[in-house]
């Protein structure tokens, strides 16, 4: 029979996404190393001058000094802090504006150009007068950063809600759903990868917006200390905060690639099938 | 004796933007308890909306729709619809799929596993129960989506072209797998499909309708013994049948070509 010979063949486990392949995972290593060793040998022996461009080892050196000194630990637990609420916020309220409009066509199409507008402009460049506004504390880099994330978390959550699949539905109705069950058992699993994504983009855009809104007045986080470092000619330490913000960076965007291959694994099946 | 299934003047149309567009015309139709009927007919003459209409997942502008001599007004669980393109929830395994149904109509939990079992066996999918819809072959996705159908329970089974995306052995398998499982269920099915030979193999009785609007056009009773095995293609009255069928179905396939050709031309102008 058929079936027999088709569970073996065609039930393979599908290829997942690239960077799980071994032979990517140790180019991009190399490719580290490389980089690492050219900025310590231009560094060292090219400029030669620590204060446009401090070797690796330095910076290295310079984040243990600071860890001991016990600055550091305080600007990163301010930072993200401000990180934290800000992020949650835009998520929770930027995914409930999201439902609502997905299901408010004539509400939609009002706000619609001003979403586009809103996510297309520098909302940091608003930075000095949330100042101005809120303060030098930490209301008002919440207020940025929420401000920086929350336009693609409702953009995407509207997209995800307003593309279902018109089989999917059909599907549902066909077995007497209602249009409770059409919403919790189709419409909103189907919307969930793109939400995903959505939150992704955004986390990218809401550390842009811890850093910078520092930059503009603060008393303590990363960005306040990036700005300090500067001005006292610390090129180590600058350094010092410019990685940790990439680490944090790349930390909460593969998490959240990860949630979504959880979630979502048929979106990243291999083209073969 | 009343019919399984009836349709009295059945009649569709859509309103695109002023203009009218008649997609159905005045379908009078009876299917017996048990029959296997096929629609055949060129691409747009109405298949889709028919089977449609009969769901109850659209409205008819006029005419009625009656199973076991009740009216039909919106989908109920006397009949399955099994989609062209799979429609199966890629979030969901094959278990939770194919027991969708069951879980919208709130029946005890613990049936489930039951009617899965059965329902897999009957697709020849038996031990599937956990696997994603994107770990199958388009052969086993829509064997999945007919066992979806087949747990709800209902008598009548609509099926719209559900081989048509397979390639041409795998679908030669599910005819012959349809075949089996119609027989075994002894449900009501009605089949729209593009496959001539797929019609006569599997159908009592072939429907043949028009181009746009859709009427039926012509009305043929296969008569080939059953039990059917894949063999009876081969055989000289299987294809007088097929020609026959052709012949009627060539006419309103040149005429709805001939449509999109004066709509082009219109939409050019
Ligand atoms: N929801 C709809 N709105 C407008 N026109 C439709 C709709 N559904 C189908 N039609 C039109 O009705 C005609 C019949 O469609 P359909 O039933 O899908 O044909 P078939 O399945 O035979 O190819 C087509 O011309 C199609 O464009
Ligand atoms: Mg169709």
């Amino acid at each position: 029979m058929i079936t027999g010979l088709a569970k073996s063949k065609e039930a393979a486990p599908p290829t997942r996404i690239a960077f799980s392949v071994p032979p990517a995972l140790w180019r991009g290593a190399t490719a580290f190393l490389l980089a690492a060793v050219v900025w310590e040998v231009v560094a060292r022996y090219v400029i030669g001058n620590p204060l446009f461009l401090s070797p690796l080892s330095s910076v290295a050196v310079r984040t243990v000094e600071l860890w001991h000194e016990g600055e550091l630990q305080n600007h990163i637990w301010v930072s993200f802090v401000e990180f934290f609420w800000g992020f949650t916020l835009a998520s929770v309220v930027g995914i409930l504006i999201g439902i609502v409009l997905a299901e408010w066509r004539t509400l939609r199409q009002f706000c619609d150009p001003l979403l586009s507008m809103m996510y297309a402009t520098p909302i940091i460049a608003l930075g000095p007068l949330f100042i101005l506004w809120l303060g030098i504390g930490v209301i008002s880099k919440i207020a940025i950063i929420f401000l920086t994330a929350v336009f693609p978390i409702i953009i995407n959550t509207i997209a995800g809600l307003t593309t279902t699949e018109r089989t999917l539905i059909d599907v549902a109705r066909s077995l007497s759903a209602t249009p409770i069950q059409i919403y919790t058992k189709v419409r909103l699993p189907a919307a969930l990868p793109f939400i995903i994504a959505g939150l992704r983009l955004s986390v990218a855009r809401a550390l842009v917006g811890v850093v910078v809104a520092e930059l503009f007045g603060a008393r303590a986080g990363l960005g306040f200390m990036i700005v300090n470092s500067a001005q006292s000619f610390d090129t180590a330490a600058v350094f010092v905060g410019v990685f940790i913000l990439a680490v944090a960076g790349v930390v909460s965007v593969e998490l959240l690639k990860f949630l979504e291959m959880k979630l979502a694994p048929w979106r990243f099946q291999s083209e073969d099938n | 004796m009343v019919a399984k299934l009836s349709t009295r003047g059945l009649t569709k149309s859509f309103s695109k933007n002023q203009t009218e567009l008649v997609a159905l015309k005045d379908l009078t139709i009876d299917v017996q308890d048990g029959e296997f009927v096929s629609i055949v007919g060129a691409s747009g003459c109405g298949k889709t909306t028919f089977l449609r209409l009969i769901d109850g997942l659209t409205k008819p502008t006029s005419g009625s729709i009656e199973i076991d001599g009740r009216t039909i007004t919106k989908p109920g669980q006397d009949i399955a619809f099994v989609f062209q393109n799979d429609g199966l929830l890629p979030w969901r395994t094959v278990h939770r799929n194919t027991t969708f149904g069951p879980e919208l109509q709130g029946r005890p939990k613990s049936t489930f596993r039951k009617l899965t079992q059965d329902a897999l066996r009957l697709v020849g999918l038996n031990g599937f129960d956990e696997h994603y819809p994107h770990e199958l072959s388009g052969g086993m996705r829509q064997r999945v989506n007919i066992a979806r159908a087949l747990t709800v329970g209902a008598d009548v089974l609509l099926m719209d072209e559900p081989f048509a995306a397979l390639d041409s052995q795998t679908r030669e398998i599910m005819q012959g797998e349809l075949m089996r499982i119609s027989q075994q269920t002894k449900k009501t099915v009605l089949l729209v499909t593009h496959q001539i030979d797929e019609a006569v193999y599997l159908s009592d009785r072939v429907l043949i309708f028009t181009a746009r609007p859709g009427r039926l056009k012509e009305e043929i009773v296969i008569d080939l013994p059953r039990p059917r095995d894949l063999a009876v293609k081969r055989t000289p009255e299987f294809v007088r049948y097929t020609d026959r069928i052709w012949r009627a179905i060539e006419e309103e396939v040149r005429e709805s070509i001939g449509l999109e050709v004066q709509n082009l031309a219109r939409a050019k102008a």
